[in-house]
């Protein structure tokens, strides 16, 4: 059987076998199996293996649905609620840095961190270098108007940055603060709770012990009053019944 | 943007699936992620296809063409609308198969494919290709023998031969040249030769 193709002839006869060879290619392959008789038998076998693999046909395929969006679920909110509800403070700190950058971004600004630090470069400013200033300035700013509203833009994001870190800052300290409250009257409720309950328990096994002693006492009483004083109410019932039987 | 209508089960218009898949991931990229369902609906028999004949195992080749789909929804956005949506998702089902593959352990390999990687097979008789048995008896000898096939090798006579992809839309999924592919599916087919040999009848 020929396997290694000797002829090298592999590629123009694959072309061939499915109908991709060039007019040349077409002439090479013919002029050649006309001559080689390895080659013929060959591509004649590839045609009958193309016959057996056509026959493995698919009957079913299944329906596939991707479930996109929230349709019939939770909001987005409530998820990220959730979400946030069991996130520790490292990635809420992450998350924040996160947000900045994300609302930095659709401001059009660029953060990178470089030799200085974190810098931003604000899209916004850029656009305003390239002329339309009305839109952002406003036509208020006639006065060299490019430096200043770029001063104050670029003060304005500088300041809604810090803004946002030390609000992000303070209302996760808030957070932890209120998480740690709640966290502590938990405990603390929890173990009042287990006080309680342990108190209970051993006022109700001071009750059994008591009922217990009683109890010894009676019957030691019942036999000494059996014995000793027959008016005692209840050896005289005792007898009475014992007479009954 | 005109909105595509319930896109329910059956609730696409006439004129939404002539959309063209870059349109479609436009519009699934605009807020209606729903639209991504038409490009399920284009693809689904194809990727499935492609996986069942890559894996030869339903279950499998049903959880691999879900990851496929669940997967471009998610990097939609990496999408670059310079190649053709149908060599990406292919590309993203070649990825998924060949892991799926991996994972696989060596013995859970079963005798069936044991057998047919190591060669034997009892001969067939296959006097009468016509009826459907023989038919699901040729269909079963050539799964095993794709099956016993390198992954580079399968995967090249898939596409070519039930995708009918191009050897330059193989070479473009694949990202190697055009030359490779045809030297892969004519060692592809020289070995399924030897495996099918046994069906003298057909082959």
């Amino acid at each position: 059987m020929n396997t290694q193709n000797k002829c090298n002839m592999h590629e123009p006869l694959m072309a061939y076998l499915y109908d991709e060879a060039t007019s040349e290619e077409r002439l090479r392959v013919e002029t050649h199996l006309a001559d080689c008789v390895a080659c013929k038998q060959e591509l004649q076998a590839f045609e009958r293996v193309r016959g057996m693999l056509q026959q493995w046909q698919l009957d079913d395929v299944p329906v596939l649905r991707v479930v996109t969006g929230n349709r019939g679920g939770r909001s987005l909110l409530a998820v990220l609620k959730e979400l946030l509800s069991v996130t520790p403070l490292w990635a809420k700190a992450l998350g924040a840095v996160a947000m900045a950058m994300l609302v930095l971004a659709v401001l059009g600004t660029d953060v990178s961190v470089g030799r200085d630090g974190v810098s931003f470069h604000a899209d916004l400013l850029r656009r305003d270098r390239t002329g339309n200033s009305s839109t952002v300035t406003g036509p208020s700013n006639t006065a060299s108007p490019e430096r200043t509203s770029i001063e104050q833009m670029r003060s304005d994001v500088k300041m809604l940055v810090n803004q946002l870190i030390a609000d992000s800052e303070r209302q996760q300290r808030e957070e932890l603060k209120t998480q740690l409250v709640s966290l502590q009257s938990q405990l603390e409720s929890m173990h009042s709770a287990d006080l309680a309950k342990i108190a209970t328990r051993i006022q109700e096994q001071r009750a059994r012990l008591k009922t217990i002693e009683q109890d010894i006492d009676r019957r030691e009483g019942l036999d000494l009053t059996d014995i000793l004083f027959s008016d005692a109410s209840k050896p005289a019932e005792r007898s009475t019944s014992r007479g009954g039987d | 943007m005109e909105r595509l209508g319930g896109l329910s089960s059956d609730g696409w218009r006439e004129s939404d699936l002539e959309l063209s898949d870059s349109q479609i991931i436009e519009r699934t990229l605009g807020g209606e992620p729903d639209a991504f369902n038409l490009l399920v609906r284009r693809w689904e028999r194809q990727i499935y296809g492609l996986t069942l004949r890559l894996l030869g195992r339903d279950e499998e080749a049903k959880d691999a063409t879900q990851e496929t789909f669940l997967s471009a929804y998610r990097n939609l956005s990496k999408f670059r609308g310079e190649a053709k949506f149908s060599s990406w998702i292919y590309r993203i089902a070649l990825n998924i198969c060949n892991t799926k593959l991996r994972s696989r352990s060596k013995f859970t390999i079963s005798l069936d494919e044991q057998r047919e990687v190591s060669g034997f097979e009892p001969e067939a008789d296959l006097d009468d290709l016509g009826t459907s048995i023989q038919r699901e008896q040729v269909t079963r000898h050539v799964r095993r023998a794709l099956q016993g096939l390198p992954f580079e090798m399968r995967q090249v006579i898939i596409m070519k031969e039930y995708e009918g992809l191009k050897f330059s839309e193989i070479a473009d999924v694949l990202g190697i040249p055009i030359s490779t592919v045809k030297t892969r599916m004519y060692t592809g087919l020289s070995e399924l030769r030897k495996r099918l040999g046994h069906l003298r009848e057909a082959v």
